[in-house]
């Protein structure tokens, strides 16, 4: 057999095959996500023009915030486009999934290779420019530690997001019917962390604190990096939890998922 | 030779949960979960050689899927015992699929959007099916398919003949010794139908390929296969020859005479009269009874024939008395 991560690279190669067969449709597609986070970050530049502040963050830093999460959730989203829970599901329903399992390849990467959603390129680029704006309006005092931290922030934030679709694409082996809550976990979790998170009610906050560790992966790595002040005086270690709770939920994930699978097989939903 | 298929007292039954609606429910589901036991495949036995051509029929929920899914390696069985290709199909899924094929005539494994010769390409690399081979076999399946005619077509432009044709392809490229055919003429048009079944008889003889067959179109049965295996309630009906099943099961069959004359009483011994409409006369007999040829020559005693024609009952209707009185059940 082939190896998998070249059959990888081919099933990739025919979604972008796929996908450039429809360029119109892909244009337009890119134009009207790139509107709405333009208007979405347009609407936050005029609110903070009028206060100043949200929370005592600038907008360049808020900007910060907001960019990173924009990009690197649209990057999961286009690399986990095949786990997209209710897309999942709808496969699992309608048999195709049994067809991935016909072909003499590891079942992952084919539901990886099964679907790869280009037009998120566009908020991908978008949030690219706001982080450069950022950059112009914030001072950051780079060292070295700040500069290889920020990609394992990227990469514990795609981990965990990841995790968290394939977590719900699990779920549907067993229902599909509360699929929708997964999402309030992924997309709300996602526009939770793009704010300065002391701005939240107390309980949301010790929400995605002790139950769903989001906080760690995008407010304290910028905590860190902007030199802002811990409010909730957290012991030190956590600026540097984003690639930890990433990999955590990535792996509790996969686990997960071979267990889904060993169930689908014994029970065929 | 060793059996390509080894299935022994091989059952699936599934638990259906009934859940209750409300909070309150939800506890009680979580509780003290009710459900019933499907039993969708229970205890069955059977053999398959290579190079045989197999139909396998039942109505619907009779449990024909669950046993393909089983042999395809999709499904854990319950219990018994299940060798195909000298493997426990589930416990080495990757090497077990590597060696069978499946076309499932309700839907494509090809990419919708792209031409079917990429789909075919990606095939040949996830199989490592060896460039010389993969051009043999193309050259074998473009003679007999006529598929050069949509070979750079994409996927979702193609009638549902060609469609049909290039997922056999793309289930057979890889030279399986075990293929799962699952409705394959379902929707096609007679000419469609005549090419895919002769495709299915082709490969069957000439590569030897095994075949489990599963339809609703008995004429695909009767054109492609001599062995038939019934399901139904996931228990085994029946398993043997396909005219076996029609001498013991067709039930009787027709004598339609168009006479020269009107006569007052047609009646005649051995026989009975089932529709009487000026000339035309249809009788009904039971081969055991009677012969067609002895039947023949009683009427033609008494009466002058201008035209006749017997009738064989249609293996429909000999599976439908099977299913309906289950008659092989012990």
């Amino acid at each position: 057999m082939s190896s998998t991560l070249d059959i990888y690279r081919r099933l990739l190669l025919l979604q972008f095959r796929s996908q450039m067969q429809y360029r119109m449709s892909f244009l337009f597609y890119i134009l009207n996500t790139a509107l709405i986070t333009t208007f979405e970050f347009g609407s936050l530049v005029l609110v903070m023009q009028r206060f100043e502040n949200i929370g005592g963050w600038r907008l360049g830093e808020v900007a910060f915030l907001y960019s990173i999460v924009k990009a690197v959730f649209s990057l999961m989203d286009m690399i986990f486009s095949g786990f997209d829970p209710p897309y999942f599901g709808r496969n699992v329903r309608l048999g195709t999934f049994d067809q991935l399992l016909l072909r003499p390849v590891n079942i992952t990467v084919q539901v990886l290779g099964s679907r790869f959603e280009l037009h998120r390129l566009g908020n991908i680029i978008l949030g690219l420019v706001i982080f450069v704006f950022a950059m112009q309006l914030t001072d950051i005092q780079w060292t070295w530690i700040k500069l290889l931290y920020l990609p394992l922030v990227f990469l514990g934030q795609i981990c965990f997001f990841g995790g968290l679709f394939i977590l719900g694409s699990t779920i549907t082996f067993w229902t599909v019917d509360s699929i929708e809550t997964v999402n309030i976990f992924t997309y709300g979790g996602s526009e939770m962390i793009a704010y300065p998170m002391h701005i939240y009610h107390q309980w949301m906050r010790l929400f995605f604190t002790f139950i769903v560790p989001a906080i760690f992966l995008n407010y304290y790595p910028a905590l860190y990096i902007l030199d802002k002040p811990d409010l909730f005086n957290m012991p030190p270690f956590v600026f540097f939890l984003a690639p930890i709770v990433g990999f955590i939920s990535l792996t509790a994930a996969s686990a997960f998922w071979r267990f889904g699978i060993k169930h689908y097989q014994s029970t065929g939903t | 030779m060793s059996p390509i298929i080894k299935v022994n007292n091989l059952s699936k039954h599934f638990k259906v949960y009934r859940y209750h609606r409300g909070a309150w429910g939800a506890l009680r589901n979580l509780f003290s979960p009710q459900y019933q036991l499907i039993r969708a495949v229970d205890g069955i036995s059977f053999e398959v050689h290579p190079g045989e051509l197999v139909g396998y029929l039942g109505p619907n929920g009779a449990g024909k899927s669950t046993t393909i899914k089983m042999l395809a390696g999709l499904l854990v069985p319950t219990a018994g015992e299940l060798i195909v290709n000298n493997r426990v199909p589930w416990k080495e899924r990757k090497a077990h699929v590597a060696r069978i094929g499946a076309v499932f005539g309700q839907r494509t494994t090809l990419w919708w959007d792209l031409p079917v010769i990429e789909s075919l390409e990606l095939l040949q690399y996830i199989y490592a099916i060896p460039p010389k081979r993969f051009q043999q076999n193309m050259a074998t399946f473009r003679d007999l398919l006529e598929l050069d005619s949509f070979l750079h077509t994409p996927v979702r432009s193609l009638s549902l003949g060609q469609r049909m044709r290039a997922d056999m392809v793309a289930a057979l490229l890889h030279d399986p010794v075990l293929l799962f055919l699952d409705e394959p003429t379902i929707g096609l048009d007679v000419v469609s139908k005549e090419r895919i079944r002769k495709f299915i008889q082709h490969i069957n003889r000439e590569q030897g390929t095994t075949i489990i067959l599963t339809t609703h179109d008995l004429s695909d049965v009767e054109k492609l296969c001599e062995r038939v295996l019934i399901i139904d309630h996931g228990k085994l009906l029946y398993d043997g020859s396909l005219n076996t099943l029609k001498e013991r099961f067709g039930g009787e069959r027709e004598l339609c005479v168009e006479y020269a004359e009107d006569y007052l009483s047609i009646e005649v011994e051995g026989a009975t009269v089932s529709e009487h409409n000026g000339q035309r006369v249809t009788y009904k007999f039971e081969r055991e009874k009677i012969t067609a040829s002895e039947l023949i020559s009683r009427i033609s005693l008494r009466y002058r024939i201008r035209d006749l024609e017997v009738r064989e009952p249609d293996i429909e209707t000999t599976v439908r008395r099977i299913y309906e009185e289950q008659l092989l059940e012990k």
